[in-house]
């Protein structure tokens, strides 16, 4: 198993076997690389709305990966085909593995037939940020949207996914919203399916 | 009535970083508060200097009629100090509880650039938070 | 009366942690991104340290803060201090010192275990890169907020086929600023 003492060397990285996903790092220890990587992208871009593309991007790459680690560990391989079918994956499975909790709730949209909404008290990404107010809206959990969208982009789902701050009566602090938007293709698809 | 009156964050140039009043005593406008992180910067070098003892590592506690000062230097040069009622227990761990929720709520910001002035509502509600709970304990005896 | 310093496994058994996986995965997004923007593994590797510096100047004031360690008596325990029980609380694994020269001024870190590259294989187009390159950033960052100017080079990466991560650790000059301080401007 990785991380307990010396790893045995094997030829090919493909042979290894797959770690069963109990290794730890102090929360802190994430918390600035997460720092760094939006630090890294504020130098790269002119505007919130950029930075908020880059950090999706650079999210979307580790929601490809995570499907796949957790298909063949959790799964044992099988294959979600229906709407609720994979929501519920990102909201339990993926969150359990990436954030340590099941996402506090999974709501459907009550304008568009198309929006599934992921909520949370608070993204562990936004832990101890502070988005200063000349930034406006700007959320960080963008990280978080793209994994979303690699996800269930990789798993058939094509959806727009964007994180939004929502205010809450009587709460000092919002909490965020991971809002997804299927594409049609996939609305179509589950009709035909019933 | 709060015992702490008010606390001061300094990075190690001698620059104020944070500032925030929490009694109605001893509230003083920005200037002043300018000037006097500079002068207990200066003072507080100054000691480690004076002081007959090899090793001193700076002022820790200044006792006057009306109010005591604590003092926490880190060893990168970071200054925290409180200014509190006089004869107020358990300072020593407020500021080493401080000094956990600033490498919390203040370095881990990606929006926070190193030695300027603080601006973090995540670090202002976990201290206030922080000197509260204290007033309770103190309260409490 | 100052409070004694903590070992590693008991920071790391106090604090939150979260799975490595996040930070794994996490960091390949990081390197991806810069091979992508910088395209030349050279950039990308004094990159990578730049960012390790960056995140070492902050992370210092927590090390301190959670492990109680007062003023190391010398580099040697220095070393001690930052493989034991830095490695330990932000990493998970302890790294080991050796290899000390005469002087006591350079010395190796040795990193068998290493979440930073958990199923990373380095295509042949980036044969020069230094993956884990951040940490050599990190230390020096570190080390320099508590007036240590260090070196820091690898010479076992195990992504390149060696049986461990080596860190060379080279004290340069420990210069603490005395008052009066030289003017920044």
């Amino acid at each position: 198993m990785i991380g307990v003492g010396k790893t045995k060397q094997y030829a090919n990285v493909l042979d290894r076997p797959i770690s069963k996903g109990k290794q730890e790092v102090s929360l802190s220890a994430f918390a600035f690389l997460f720092s760094e990587l939006v630090q890294y992208n504020q130098t790269q871009v002119d505007n919130i709305a950029e930075l908020e593309r880059r950090l999706e991007d650079a999210g979307y790459a580790v929601g490809a990966r995570v499907l796949e680690l957790l298909c063949h560990r959790e799964k044992g391989n099988r294959r979600e085909t229906r709407l609720l079918g994979i929501l519920s994956f990102v909201h339990s499975t993926v969150w359990k593995v990436l954030f340590g909790k099941v996402a506090d709730s999974l709501e459907k949209g009550t304008e568009h037939e198309d929006e599934y909404m992921i909520s949370e008290k608070e993204l562990l990404v936004n832990r101890f940020i502070s988005v200063p107010k000349d930034m406006g809206t700007f959320n960080c959990g963008a990280f978080v949207a793209g994994i979303v969208r690699g996800v269930l982009d990789g798993a058939g789902f094509p959806a727009v996914v964007t994180a939004h701050f929502v205010p809450v009566d009587g709460q000092q602090r919002p909490r965020t919203t991971i809002l997804i938007k299927f594409a049609e293709e996939v609305l179509v698809r589950e009709a035909r399916l019933g | 009535m709060p015992a702490v009156y008010s606390l001061y964050i300094i990075n190690k140039s001698g620059g104020l970083i944070y500032h925030k009043d929490y009694g109605s005593a001893g509230r003083m406008d920005t200037n002043d508060s300018l000037r006097l992180a500079s002068l207990w910067h200066s003072m507080h070098a100054i000691s480690q200097q004076l002081s007959p003892v090899a090793g001193c590592t700076g002022i820790e506690l200044l006792e006057a009629d009306t109010f005591d000062l604590h003092c926490f230097q880190s060893l990168t040069g970071t200054k925290f100090f409180v200014v509190a009622a006089p004869g107020t227990q358990n300072m020593e761990s407020l500021l080493k509880h401080i000094y956990e929720l600033y490498t919390d709520y203040v370095l881990k910001n990606p929006f926070y650039e190193m030695e300027m002035p603080i601006r973090c509502e995540l670090f202002d509600i976990n201290l206030t938070q922080a000197i509260q709970n204290d007033r309770f304990a103190l309260l409490g005896r | 009366m100052a409070p004694p310093p903590r070992s590693g496994d008991a920071i790391f058994a106090n604090v939150d942690r979260v799975n490595a996986e996040l930070f794994t995965l996490t960091y390949g997004a990081i390197v991806r991104q810069l091979l992508t923007d910088l395209e030349e593994v050279d950039e990308v590797n004094k990159q990578l340290d730049q960012m390790g510096y960056n995140i070492g100047i902050r992370l210092i004031d927590e090390f301190l803060a959670k492990s109680n360690i007062s003023t190391c008596v010398d580099f040697k325990e220095t070393a001690e201090v930052i493989a034991k029980v830095g490695f330990k609380m932000f990493l998970g694994v302890t790294a080991s010192v050796s290899n000390w020269d005469p002087e006591g001024t350079t010395c190796s870190i040795i990193l068998e275990d290493n979440p930073l590259v958990d199923f990373v294989e380095l295509p042949d187009t980036c044969q020069g890169l230094y993956y884990c390159n951040i940490l050599s950033g990190v230390v020096r960052g570190a080390l320099e907020m508590v007036s240590m100017k260090t070196e820091i080079t690898w010479v076992r990466d195990m992504l390149r086929g060696d049986d461990a991560f080596e860190l060379r650790l080279k004290l340069l000059k420990q210069v603490p600023e005395e008052y009066p301080y030289k003017d920044d401007e």
